[in-house]
């Protein structure tokens, strides 16, 4: 080892008295550790405490772990989850560590329960979306409830860890989809929660695990070889398994680099001709986090909230859905009622995504991610909700008679962005009259947050379909005063 | 009727191809009876508590999926698996896979050595078909790792086709693999990358455990360019020939063996090296007297290391291998290990090294060339060039492969073990239960 550090040196020595050819010179001359990168997020994960976590954050991540829990809960009455964990009780043997969302009795590795509790979270598309785009919080909170049930009784997190954590894992996310300006729309060829999830869950993991800094990026760089899933899948049944997975592999990759396996140290950096974390990406230009020690971290999500939905489909559907209920409410005032048979044609003016371009949806999974159903849905009932995308209700005569009848485009000014997008309604009834509902930003997007109230009220919905009343409200009581809690674990098992 | 899709071509091809399919390197054989089986009852197909074994090691049963996990990692822990063209290490991702599922299968459907070989070849040719959709493919990768990318669909087919699944379930299994493919190069010479290939084992294996209890992905994955295209930037798929002559692409595209365990490029630079060390011994030329050490070589930062820090890297290393094969004459395991790592005479042989790119030395392992050239301190100058090594598909590897394997294998399992696969492989089309191949991989050599 000596004669390796002394060649080092050397080396250095002789480039400038020999000349060296240049590629060789570049190669030679890469920077110490402490100035990539990857190890500055390494540093960020290792170093940061819980004292930089300000009020906002604090307050957003919670809303974002009672949301997310709410959704995991609902989510665990759902066919893929019943597959999900059929798969992992039968092929890998019994290990009653960590719990299992609505499901008393049941536990699993830590790992599995990641992934099937990852899957509930987003298996109906229910869960938190931030900009730019992905779904952060399902690929995390997973796997920290899973690891914190996983420590010994004399080490169990507090739950001011676990925020902590939590919050490395969604910051850490963040950071990476600004790297690419490709991120910031809709995405059309990797899934990005199966991008930049695996590696917040590692992010958050290791932290909670309290890896060293080497380890921490090591983690990281073990997970960028456990992402990447392709957009086609999602919308598919498969989708869910996106976030099971990114939870599952993140933690997977923390626990690895603990053990002390070794990744790339350049894995976040530009490394042109051999890819890294680029390979995701085709612009792609990373940029370091600054170390928490010598400056207080500014944390993204004090800057860009989060949004919630207020019912099970993509993000895109909400604009559409408020539109749609808005025209609704015009033809109700101004003619007196609504029947469907009023309708002569619909016009949707929405962005250009074929992702969420579905005129007639077969599966739940698709009217999930269809503007027309939704549109079509919240023109018939008023409202999208849960139950809309049941069998019954997908094969509505009356829905389908009225997906017939719409059109879609795709304004120029109106781009497949989160933060940017709009969506029109134009009802024309068969009188020629006209109606328009439009919708900049829906309720419950970052701009226009849930309410206390209506955050509550969702997660009261979800939960009560599988828990009972006391423990629902113990549950919101223990998040909403999480950073007391002494062991975090308790937390996890009020969710069986 | 619809026009068929690629994803249904692949779906129904792995269902249609048959032992007779396989050509005559395996002796023809009558057809065996087409049979379908019904979907397994789970608990007869599976027990979680049966469990499969870990290569050279009786004490640690695990889990089909770990086994395939630690035995793929194991193949690859060194860069001495096979190789093939477009680049991809095809056998790697897909023994393990096949051979762990084939212990956990019930005892009244337990695959027969036809069975296991038709699987495997399932496996290889899936990932060979796939690699031809991209001309990106053709050339030593750059952004994703290939065993990644194509390893898990080969290993979801393989292990699908041994549990005797409908073309439309093959065709779920492929869409959910490719939600599990994928790892960045970089990681590649690092010590994570036997993990890939141990990763796409055991995530096609699970790709195809999830299919069996109804899970669905896109049907059309591998037409869509958001579907596996997604990992190329050019992807123009094709469907596959009829089976009524079907032509297997290993008929046509051999795989490489490697002599050493290093990145398949270096081979070319070794035999350069090593040529042009006779040379300088017949002349009579001592290496301390090499001012200079050129080699021409194509442009793949991946393998252009002047200095590699680790075993990972000097695997990954045009100069490492040309300096080791100019000193030694030779390379072996053992050239990888610390103490050879840092050798003095190494280092001041690398500190000598230049890199070249010639224009017409392609990063593609069926074109690419090596030159080695030194430049004494008297002036004069040597070179040699090497356009195929030994153990490429274009000069397969003789006696020497079973000679590879022995050496291998004889350093964790008994000599009778060693000889028990070697003529169990030899004939395996005719052994009824092919999972006795895995109970000689049990079989440790006694240790003092």
């Amino acid at each position: 080892m000596l004669s390796a550090l002394k060649f080092q040196r050397t080396s250095r020595h002789f480039s400038c008295l020999r000349l060296l050819h240049k590629s060789a010179v570049e190669v030679q001359e890469r920077p110490a550790p402490e100035e990539t990168i990857t190890s500055s997020f390494g540093g960020f994960i290792h170093l940061v405490h819980p004292g930089q976590l300000s009020d906002t954050v604090l307050h957003r991540s919670k809303r974002m772990i009672l949301d997310s829990i709410g959704v995991g809960l609902l989510g665990s009455s759902s066919h893929v989850f019943e597959l999900a964990l059929q798969h992992c009780q039968q092929m890998y043997a019994p290990d009653y560590i960590s719990s299992v969302f609505g499901r008393r009795h049941t536990r699993l590795s830590p790992s599995l329960a990641a992934f099937v509790n990852g899957v509930a979270v987003h298996s109906m598309d229910f869960d938190d979306t931030w900009h730019p785009a992905t779904h952060p919080s399902g690929a995390v909170l997973p796997a920290l409830l899973a690891i914190a049930q996983m420590l010994p009784g004399n080490a169990k997190p507090s739950g001011m860890d676990l925020l902590l954590a939590f919050n490395v894992g969604i910051e850490i996310q963040g950071r990476l989809m600004r790297f690419s300006n490709e991120a910031q729309n809709i995405p059309n060829r990797f899934h990005p929660p199966t991008v930049v999830g695996p590696l917040g869950s590692a992010a958050a993991c290791s932290r909670l695990l309290s890896l060293d800094r080497s380890q921490c990026s090591n983690a990281l760089a073990i997970a960028a070889s456990l992402a990447g899933a392709p957009m086609a899948n999602a919308a598919t049944q498969s989708k869910p398994l996106h976030i099971g997975n990114a939870a599952r592999l993140g933690l997977e990759a923390a626990l690895l680099a603990s053990r002390g396996l070794e990744a790339s140290t350049l894995i976040l950096d530009s490394t042109p001709g051999c890819a890294g974390f680029s390979a995701f990406y085709n612009d792609y230009l990373p940029q370091a986090l600054p170390s928490p020690v010598e400056q207080d971290p500014r944390f993204l999500l004090e800057d860009q909230d989060i949004a919630f939905k207020r019912f099970p489909a993509h993000l895109g559907m909400h604009w559409v859905a408020d539109a749609a209920c808005a025209a609704r409410e015009l033809l109700v005032n101004t003619v007196g009622g609504f029947h469907p048979s009023m309708i002569q044609n619909i016009l949707l003016r929405i962005p250009l995504s074929k992702y969420i371009n579905r005129p007639f949806p077969e599966s739940e999974h698709q009217a999930r991610h269809s503007f027309q159903f939704n549109a079509c849905t919240a023109l018939l009932d008023g409202e999208v909700s849960v139950q809309s995308f049941s069998p019954a209700f997908l094969d509505r005569p009356e829905l389908l008679s009225l997906l017939s009848r719409v059109q879609v485009e795709h304004p120029q000014d109106n781009p497949a962005n989160f933060n940017k997008m709009y969506a029109e309604v134009l009802v024309t009834l068969t009188t020629g009259d006209v109606l328009k509902g439009r919708c900049d930003t829906f309720y419950g997007h970052w701009r226009k947050p849930l309410s206390r109230d209506s955050l509550l009220k969702k997660f009261r919905a979800n939960a009560e379909t599988v828990l009972p009343g006391e423990r629902v409200e113990a549950i919101i009581d223990a998040v909403e005063n999480i950073e007391d809690m002494q062991d975090c674990s308790h937390l996890t098992m009020h969710l069986e | 009727m619809l026009r068929k899709t690629v994803t249904e071509s692949f779906g129904a091809t792995i269902e249609g191809l048959k032992a007779s399919h396989l050509t005559e390197t395996w002796d023809c054989l009558a057809p065996t009876p087409v049979y379908s089986k019904k979907s397994y009852n789970n608990s007869k197909v599976y027990n979680a508590r049966k469990a499969s074994t870990v290569w050279g090691n009786s004490n640690i049963p695990l889990l089909p999926q770990y086994a395939a996990f630690v035995n793929g990692v194991a193949v690859h822990s060194m860069d001495f698996d096979d190789t093939w063209y477009p680049a991809i290490h095809p056998s790697g991702a897909v023994l393990p896979a096949v051979l762990a599922l084939a212990e956990v299968l019930p005892q009244q459907s337990k695959p027969s050595g036809m069975d296991l070989l038709l699987a495997f070849n399932v496996g290889i040719e899936v990932q060979g078909r796939l690699m031809r959709f991209s001309k990106e493919a053709s050339n030593i990768p750059k952004r994703f790792h290939p065993p990644a990318v194509v390893g898990t669909m080969g290993s979801a087919a393989a292990t699908s086709k041994l549990l005797h699944m409908g073309s439309a379930q093959y065709r779920e299994v492929l869409a959910i693999a490719a939600s599990y493919s994928g790892a960045p190069m970089t990681n590649a010479a690092t010590q994570t990358k036997p993990l890939h290939i141990g990763n796409a084992a055991r995530r096609g294996l699970e790709a195809s455990y999830l299919a069996l209890l109804g899970l669905e992905g896109n049907k059309n994955i591998l037409d869509m360019k958001s579907g596996f295209g997604a990992f190329y930037t050019d992807y123009t798929p094709d469907m596959l020939p009829g089976l009524d002559s079907y032509r297997w692409v290993l008929e046509d595209q051999d795989v490489a063996i490697k002599r050493f365990p290093a990145h398949l490029g270096m081979h070319w630079v070794a035999d350069a090296a090593t040529a042009l060390r006779m040379k300088l011994l017949e002349k009579n030329l001592p290496l301390v007297k090499i001012k200079k050490v050129v080699l021409k070589v194509p442009d793949a930062r991946y393998v252009n290391r002047p200095f590699p820090a680790s075993e990972h890297e000097a695997r990954h290393s045009f100069q490492f291998n040309a300096c080791t094969a100019l000193v030694d004459g030779s390379i072996s395991e053992e050239s990888f290990s610390d103490l050879n790592l840092h050798r003095q005479e190494i280092r001041d042989l690398l500190e000598k090294v230049l890199i070249e790119n010639p224009h017409d030395n392609h990063s593609n392992f069926d074109t690419m060339y090596c030159e080695v050239g030194v430049e004494m301190h008297t002036g004069e100058t040597i070179t040699e060039r090497c356009n195929t090594f030994y153990g490429h598909w274009r000069e397969p590897l003789q006696y020497d492969l079973l000679k590879k394997f022995k050496a291998n294998a004889s350093t964790v399992l008994s000599m009778e073990a060693v000889q028990g696969i070697i003529d169990t492989v030899a004939n395996l089309e005719k052994v009824t239960d092919c999972a006795v191949l895995s109970s000689y991989l049990q079989v440790k050599e006694k240790t003092n």
